[in-house]
């Protein structure tokens, strides 16, 4: 099976790097590849302002959230870069930088259907607690999909 | 020094009412952290769970703190601001005069100079740990402390509920794969 669609979930972990850079050595040469980086950020919460002056700064500081969120998606483009030098065709790497409206792994698993990628590469940290609490991204990916390859960085 | 009191009733009302708004922890916790960073205009905010086994406090959502930052490495709680373990709340008003920090540099480097860190308990046992970053030094006033714990207490309770309903989701996921012709 020729891999022509990758998606790369990415959260700027280490392993998120290492899986950037195992498509830039596994795929780099494929002429044909396309990289898509998928970055999810929780929305900054739509709040209803009273009137007064602590709520007044509240809607200022507000706006700094908007901004933060920005500078996430800034730094998004730079796994962009990473994929270029490393001899991806800027025209095959694409970003998609989205809300936060379900499960992160619900976003993955709805992405991949809709644009029929052909792999994706997700990474795992074994032994952690917070699977408990957020669910495993990593365990629903898997169980959720058919006819695509998953690739595991751990 | 700063010792007025920062949060209002108008803004925990506000903070309460967005983690009241949906069951998704991931969405809850960055909430929280993004409502406190803005009504307490700090420089960031951090939600941790405790891992008992390794004793590291996990990332479960952040704000305002940089990617290199929440890279630095493992978060132990042997080793970073020792007490807050305890239960019990810490303020490192000047990183500059305290050895609590597990990584100093790291930290000045992030232009953090003073660190608040909540316990979060479930059932009297300590699950996580919710801190807070500023960048001046800083002195919470006593009722800003009592504010925050009552919605560390609220997070706590917000985690132990999500990881009830998760645990429930998998119990219902794997009793429906069995089919009729089995039981």
């Amino acid at each position: 099976m020729e891999i022509k669609k990758i998606l790369v979930p990415y959260n700027f972990t280490d392993l998120d790097r290492k899986a950037l850079d195992f498509v830039i050595r596994t795929f780099s040469n494929a002429e044909e590849a396309e990289v898509t980086v998928f970055n999810i950020y929780t929305p900054v919460p739509s709040i209803t302002m009273k009137d007064s002056p602590e709520m007044k700064k509240m809607q200022a500081s507000l706006s700094y959230l908007h901004q933060l969120i920005s500078e996430q998606e800034e730094n998004l483009k730079q796994a962009k870069q990473i994929l270029i030098s490393g001899g991806f065709a800027a025209d095959h790497v694409n970003l998609v930088f989205k809300a936060k409206k379900k499960d992160v792994s619900t976003h993955i698993v709805e992405m991949a259907k809709e644009e029929r990628f052909d792999l994706i590469v997700i990474n795992r940290k074994p032994g952690k607690v917070s699977r408990f609490f957020t669910k495993s991204v990593f365990g629903r990916v898997v169980a959720s999909l058919n006819d695509t390859i998953v690739c595991i960085v751990s | 020094m700063n010792m007025e009191d920062k949060i209002e009733l108008n803004i925990v009302t506000v903070v309460h009412r967005a983690i009241a708004e949906s069951d998704n922890l991931e969405i809850i916790s960055t909430h929280l952290t993004q409502l406190l960073v803005a009504a307490m205009e700090i420089k960031g905010c951090a939600l941790f769970v405790l891992n008992p086994e390794s004793q590291e406090l996990e990332i479960l959502a952040s704000f305002g703190l940089s990617i290199s930052y929440l890279n630095k490495g493992p978060v132990l709680t042997g080793k970073s601001i020792v007490d807050s373990i305890k239960g019990i709340p810490i303020v490192v008003r000047d990183i500059n005069q305290s050895d609590k920090l597990q990584y100093p540099e790291n930290a000045k480097a992030e232009g953090i100079r003073a660190i608040v860190a909540m316990p979060i308990k479930f059932k009297g046992s300590v699950v996580g740990a919710l801190r807070l970053y500023h960048h001046e030094p800083w002195d919470l006033s006593e009722r800003d402390l009592e504010l925050l714990q009552c919605l560390s207490d609220t997070i706590g309770l917000a985690m132990n509920c999500t990881r009830l309903l998760n645990a429930l989701q998998i119990v219902k996921e794997a009793v429906t794969d069995i089919h009729q012709l089995w039981i």
